[in-house]
């Protein structure tokens, strides 16, 4: 960091000012009392009270949270062994073919994956609800996780995992102290954009939610029909609050372990 | 490894706590089909209170959904999945689920509040006697309009948006049935016209606005007119409500040769579990208490006349909002004109958005 030169730095400052400001934008106006994002008139927390008095859009929100934590999950298991499935493919043109499938459902419009599996669902009889949404949530993300921790693998060098054979280790060793740590960046990657894939996704959500289970961005969606609220603006600071403690928990973790392997050294 | 395993046991424990606390949030919720309601609305459409309210008085538990758009709605109830008790449509999608079969008629006795409603807004082409569906808001298309931006211009007409004056200052909602509908309605024709003449002659007069067009767009409008950025726009009664609240300088009006009446009214679907309960809303929703409260939180024109007199005298009397019955002559339904017309409207809409600029 300390070899940046002035201009580096300048250059970067302003690259987070124009990522962070509409953000903090949004943020400072949730304190509005003027009720709208006009002027601001004097501070207030009643927005946040409305947020925490309405208990069906805080349920709301606490099911989108849930939702974006388990289907990241649950995907990037998916997607990790997916991944593992991939490289050990040792026939190139089928592993092209696998990798290109996946790439498919990457850039395949949200709206028909979800029109899909509504017609899916309601053919099977999954009730719509929980289950559905997961369901739906895990089956987009599982793509991009495998996309996130194939490269880790690609670069990982073959002859570690013969190394670790050849010194006797079985071959659940070397799955567990060989591969999974060397590519566990990838995986951490792949989680995180799991889980704001999720937190984000209204085109595929609108379809299989019901029966009462909802998240935040298909109630935000009908909410600005009326104008946003800075209710929504109330809702948005709370949902990056919980983001930025998820990284900052994120980032606990990793330089924990790593100062304990450095100290292991 | 070890980090792994770690982060795992946290989001799990995480989940867990969040799960707990959405549960205990949403205590008191039966799970018994008999005993809950599940509405789907509008956004924003009412006023959570007389959830609560209905909650009490009857003991039924309610879930209530949204949704943004009346296809977007249509398409849920078609496909099952979800038991939903009422929705509220507006009437040309009232008449297409009335084709598909998608709505069970309703049980007049049930509702004796059916008596608030001004015998107006009952009865009306779109459902006959009103065997499926009873009004819940209304509304017009009009224009909006700052008049310290447009000069003495004031809209009773809507050969006013071809002022020259204008040029670049006009925004429009993105809505084929709306602009189409209001290049008819200048030329003094209906607002439903299947006649090709008609259409290609408004279609021709629209393209001859397009250098006062600036923007065609959907929601951004109400921003853009409240700071003062925008000077006029074509939109819904009810969004000109939303953006006069914030900004008292704007004005709205419904030009003479006449323009679009809006409903969304109640329905119950096919998918309902729970018709008795439904019934029990719908009443509800009517009694003259009920809604003026939700005219009051919403700010949408109620067609409920009992609860008219329980509301401010001031929104009541507003001819913007509540027009006169002379006015109200000028005003149309829409019909629905199947898909053939659907299109060609269409159609004549995309042709006249590609003439701008």
């Amino acid at each position: 960091m300390n070899k940046l030169s002035t201009s580096a730095k300048v250059y970067l400052t302003i690259v987070f000012i124009v990522l962070y400001a509409p953000i903090f934008y949004l943020i400072f106006y949730s304190f509005n009392s003027g009720g709208s994002m006009n002027n601001f008139e004097s501070f207030t927390l009643e927005h946040y009270q409305a947020v925490f008095e309405d208990s069906r859009l805080l349920v709301i929100l606490i099911n989108t949270v849930i939702v974006a934590l388990l289907s990241a999950l649950i995907s990037t298991i998916i997607g990790t062994l997916g991944a593992i499935g991939i490289v050990t493919v040792k026939d190139s043109k089928m592993r092209n073919t696998l990798l290109s499938l996946n790439n498919v459902l990457i850039v395949s419009p949200d709206v028909i994956i979800g029109a899909s599996f509504l017609i899916l669902f309601t053919m099977v009889g999954i009730k719509l609800g929980f289950a559905s949404v997961l369901l739906a949530h895990v089956a987009f993300s599982v793509p991009i996780v495998v996309l996130m921790v194939l490269p880790k693998l690609l670069e990982m060098n073959k002859s570690l995992i013969d190394a670790a054979l050849d010194l006797g280790a079985t071959k659940k060793d070397v799955m567990m102290r060989v591969i999974l740590p060397y590519i566990q960046p990838g995986i951490f990657a792949g989680f995180f954009l799991a889980l704001t894939y999720s937190l984000d996704d209204f085109a595929v959500t609108f379809f299989v939610t019901g029966n009462g289970f909802s998240t935040l961005s298909v109630e935000i969606y009908s909410m600005a029909r009326a104008g946003i609220s800075l209710t929504v603006n109330a809702i948005s600071g709370l949902v990056f609050f919980v983001t930025v403690l998820i990284v900052v928990g994120y980032y606990f973790i990793t330089s924990r372990t790593s100062k304990r392997m450095e100290g292991q050294r | 490894m070890k980090s792994l395993i770690q982060a795992t046991i946290a989001i799990l424990v995480v989940s867990a706590l969040l799960f707990y606390a959405a549960d205990a949030l949403s205590a008191g919720g039966g799970k018994s089909g008999k005993n809950t309601l599940t509405i789907f609305n509008w956004g924003e459409y009412i006023d959570p209170d007389l959830l609560k309210q209905f909650e009490k008085e009857t003991g039924i538990h309610v879930i209530y959904e949204t949704f943004d758009s009346n296809e977007a709605m249509m398409t849920k109830i078609q496909q099952g999945g979800t038991a939903y008790d009422i929705a509220v449509p507006s009437e040309y999608m009232i008449e297409k689920m009335k084709e598909e079969n998608l709505l069970i008629p309703l049980d007049k006795t049930k509702i004796p509040n059916l008596k608030n409603i001004d015998p107006y807004f009952l009865d009306l082409p779109f459902d006959d006697d009103n065997k499926y569906s009873v009004p819940y808001f209304w509304g017009t298309v009009g224009i909006v309009y700052n008049p310290s931006l447009v000069g003495n211009l004031d809209f009773s007409s809507w050969e006013d948006l071809w002022d020259p004056s204008l040029k670049r200052k006009v925004f429009l909602v993105d809505g084929a049935r709306e602009v189409i509908g209001m290049g008819l309605n200048s030329l003094g024709y209906s607002l439903n016209s299947l006649d090709n003449h008609e259409l290609r002659e408004a279609t021709d007069k629209l393209i001859t606005l397009a250098p006062n067009v600036k923007a065609i767009i959907g929601d951004e409008i109400t921003p853009l007119m409240i700071n003062n950025e925008a000077s006029v726009a074509l939109t819904w009664s009810g969004q000109a409500a939303d953006m006069m609240y914030e900004n008292e300088e704007l004005d709205f009006a419904v030009p003479d040769e006449g323009s679009n009446l809006w409903f969304d009214n109640m329905v119950i679907p096919k998918t309902s579990k729970n018709i008795d309960g439904a019934h029990a809303f719908i009443n509800f929703m009517l009694s003259a208490e009920s809604g003026a409260q939700n005219a009051d939180y919403v700010g949408y024109s109620t067609p409920n006349i009992a609860a008219m007199d329980l509301m401010d005298e001031e929104v009541v009397s507003d001819e913007r909002y509540y027009p006169s019955e002379e006015q109200r002559e000028t005003l149309e339904v829409y019909k629905n004109l199947g898909p053939d017309y659907l299109g060609k409207y269409n159609e004549l809409f995309l042709e006249f958005k590609m003439s701008i600029r």
